[in-house]
């Protein structure tokens, strides 16, 4: 008996002892609480905010019903889940929703493996003068904006550009490669590729450059070959680099290449180029569709986070190593 | 002795074909680097090319990755008679701006983050990660900045960006990476913490808070949703939505640029886009090399456990 409430007594003491060191920690350093309030104002107001928003997918939203447009959520018609119902059953979100996955998977297996094959590439060129300015080169389509792309390509594939006008001498009919649906998707495969390849071969490069040479020196004594030093030694040093990258590429399948399809996409391509946030955009902001367009929005949010928590579950198991 | 002659035949025999995959494999890379290298390379200077190209080259696709028969009168109406130097004027204001706001409040997050005894600490963290990877949706968002007051003020879009949690974790891993040593003998100088991180911290930081400033910068000047969004003036268009919009009026604007048609013109549509796609990817270039020096840095510092 004694002992159990000695025992007590002390877990309480070290309790209150705990606590009285936390808000004198707090106290010592209040500077640096206050440090941290710009940030979290940013995070509540534009991000968590926005949550509270989320119950308009739940409601006939009326953007008119209150005093302004967050009141009005609380006072407009409440539905329960009617709009996922009416989503659901349109053939056309499941056009959007399969072509979403569609462009960004056709993006990972076309684009993915490119910037590694580049940069073991790369790293067998010993002239450092050509190894550096190609990659200045190859990485600058990176910071350029789709705008810009968009305009860059569009000179190029216009019905006058240099593409067409070589069709044109060699006798063929000229492309409008904007509007032909057939093509529309490898234009935007293509594009991203110009976009990124540079920037992740430099990625997967610095992870080369981080194997430790000892190992190459080693296999070049025992007889081991380029190729079988680059299949026994660079592969497996940035096969970590590899997996992680290629998990979160597939945990972004449903939340990218919105601002790409945004500017290049036109109506005549819709069938294959509408993704879900781009009709989000159109639904919710063109045609004031509030309510239906948050429940697209809400429903590519929960499966966008299960896929991106999903993934980084998968990476730490694999890898040991956190995405975030 | 008589093994040691045959282990070394058996290398030099061995030693052959490695030379000959090694060959191959420079040759194969040398090829595939040069074409990358022209595949990113070519497109720019096609459209530098047409910006200073007679307006019939351009018409008749005789401009390749060289200007033919070059003028300046495309770009000097471009920039004189269009709202293009007023779209750069407005970008450069919001990058300027929000690269300000932007560093203040990603410093001034990621060093008490950077401290890792500071009580509260993870969960300061876990709000962070919540809201990155669970998005509260377009409308929502343009709900909350229509309540605010923030439609067609460029604090929508500042302030959304204020904070990006992805930059403010490269600052925050710097940041624990700098020796404890000097902030502590300066905390027993007496310096409290905000003196130590302006001080202190920052000067130390130069590289990451470099490389940061940049990734902001070229986020800012790209900015085109958000101004889509919620951006109505036409006074207060960003570049990126210029140049959007040019692209699909290039032939109204091109004849409206033309004052006398019974003079010869140089201009022609294609050559007025090129000309204002040179204007807006020039501010990228000139800060490139900055980029290009503290990136892989920046990268590498981004990519370790946060």
């Amino acid at each position: 008996m004694s002992t159990i409430s000695y025992t007590k007594n002390i877990s309480t003491d070290n309790f209150k002892k705990k606590g009285k060191k936390t808000l004198n920690y707090v106290k010592n350093h209040i500077p640096l609480y206050l440090m941290l309030i710009p940030g979290l104002l940013v995070i509540i107001v534009f991000n968590f905010v926005p949550y509270f928003g989320l119950l308009i997918a739940f409601e006939d939203y009326n953007i008119f019903a209150g005093n302004n447009p967050l009141d009005a959520i609380l006072r407009s018609e409440w539905v329960g889940f009617a709009n996922f119902q009416k989503l659901f059953t349109n053939s056309y979100f499941w056009k959007v929703f399969r072509n979403t996955i569609v462009i960004n998977g056709l993006k990972i297996l076309w684009l993915f493996p490119l910037p590694i094959i580049s940069a073991i590439l790369l790293n067998e060129i010993k002239n450092s003068a050509f190894r550096r300015i190609s990659q200045t080169v190859i990485y600058m389509p990176y910071f350029f904006s789709w705008v810009i792309i968009f305009s860059i390509f569009s000179s190029i594939l216009g019905t006058y550009g240099v593409v067409n006008t070589l069709i044109a001498s060699l006798g063929f009919e000229r492309i409008s490669f904007f509007m032909e649906p057939g093509i529309f998707r490898g234009l935007l495969v293509f594009t991203e590729g110009w976009k990124t390849v540079g920037y992740n071969t430099v990625i997967f490069l610095a992870s080369i450059t981080a194997i430790d040479s000892t190992l190459y020196e080693a296999a070049r004594i025992d007889g081991a070959g380029k190729l079988r030093q680059i299949w026994n030694i660079t592969i497996p040093g940035i096969l970590p680099t590899i997996i992680l990258m290629l998990i979160l590429n597939v945990g972004h399948i449903l939340d990218s290449s919105f601002d790409q399809v945004l500017v290049f996409y036109n109506p005549i391509v819709y069938d294959v180029a509408d993704i879900i946030q781009t009709y989000v955009y159109r639904m919710g902001i063109g045609q004031m569709n509030f309510s239906l367009s948050t429940a697209l929005g809400l429903f590519n949010s929960v499966v966008a986070f299960i896929l991106i928590v999903g993934s980084n579950a998968l990476s730490k198991k694999l890898l040991n190593r956190s995405i975030w | 002795m008589s093994t040691v002659v045959v282990k070394e035949k058996k290398l030099k025999s061995k030693g052959m074909p490695v030379d000959l995959s090694e060959k191959v494999i420079t040759v194969i890379a040398y090829i595939f680097v040069t074409l990358l290298t022209l595949i990113a390379l070519l497109p720019c200077l096609h459209v530098i090319s047409k910006a200073f190209s007679n307006g019939s080259a351009v018409i008749s696709g005789k401009v390749y990755f060289w200007p033919v028969g070059i003028q300046l009168e495309t770009i000097s109406k471009v920039v004189t008679k269009t709202n293009l130097l007023r779209s750069i004027k407005n970008s450069l204001f919001v990058t300027v701006v929000g690269v300000t706001a932007s560093m203040l409040t990603s410093i001034l997050f990621a060093y008490p983050l950077s401290k890792t005894d500071l009580k509260g600490r993870k969960f300061f963290i876990v709000i962070c990660i919540i809201s990155m990877v669970f998005n509260g949706g377009m409308v929502p968002k343009y709900i909350v900045m229509k309540t605010l007051g923030l439609l067609d003020s460029y604090l929508a879009l500042i302030l959304p960006h204020a904070l990006s949690i992805f930059n403010m974790l490269i600052i925050k891993n710097y940041f624990e990476g700098l020796p404890e040593s000097t902030m502590e003998s300066a905390a027993i100088d007496g310096a409290n913490d905000v003196i130590t991180l302006f001080k202190i911290v920052c000067p130390m930081a130069l590289p990451v808070i470099a490389t940061v400033s940049l990734l902001y910068a070229v986020s800012y000047w790209n900015i085109y949703f958000s101004a889509v969004l919620y951006i109505k003036s036409s006074s207060m268009k960003v570049l990126q939505v210029f140049l959007k919009d040019l692209i699909s009026s290039a032939l109204s604007v091109s004849d409206s640029l033309i004052t006398d048609p019974n003079v010869y013109s140089h201009i022609s549509p294609d050559g007025v886009v090129a000309c204002a796609t040179v204007l807006a990817i020039i501010p990228i270039v000139a800060l490139y090399p900055f980029i290009q020096r503290y990136m892989i840095k920046g990268i590498t510092i981004g990519s370790e456990k946060g």
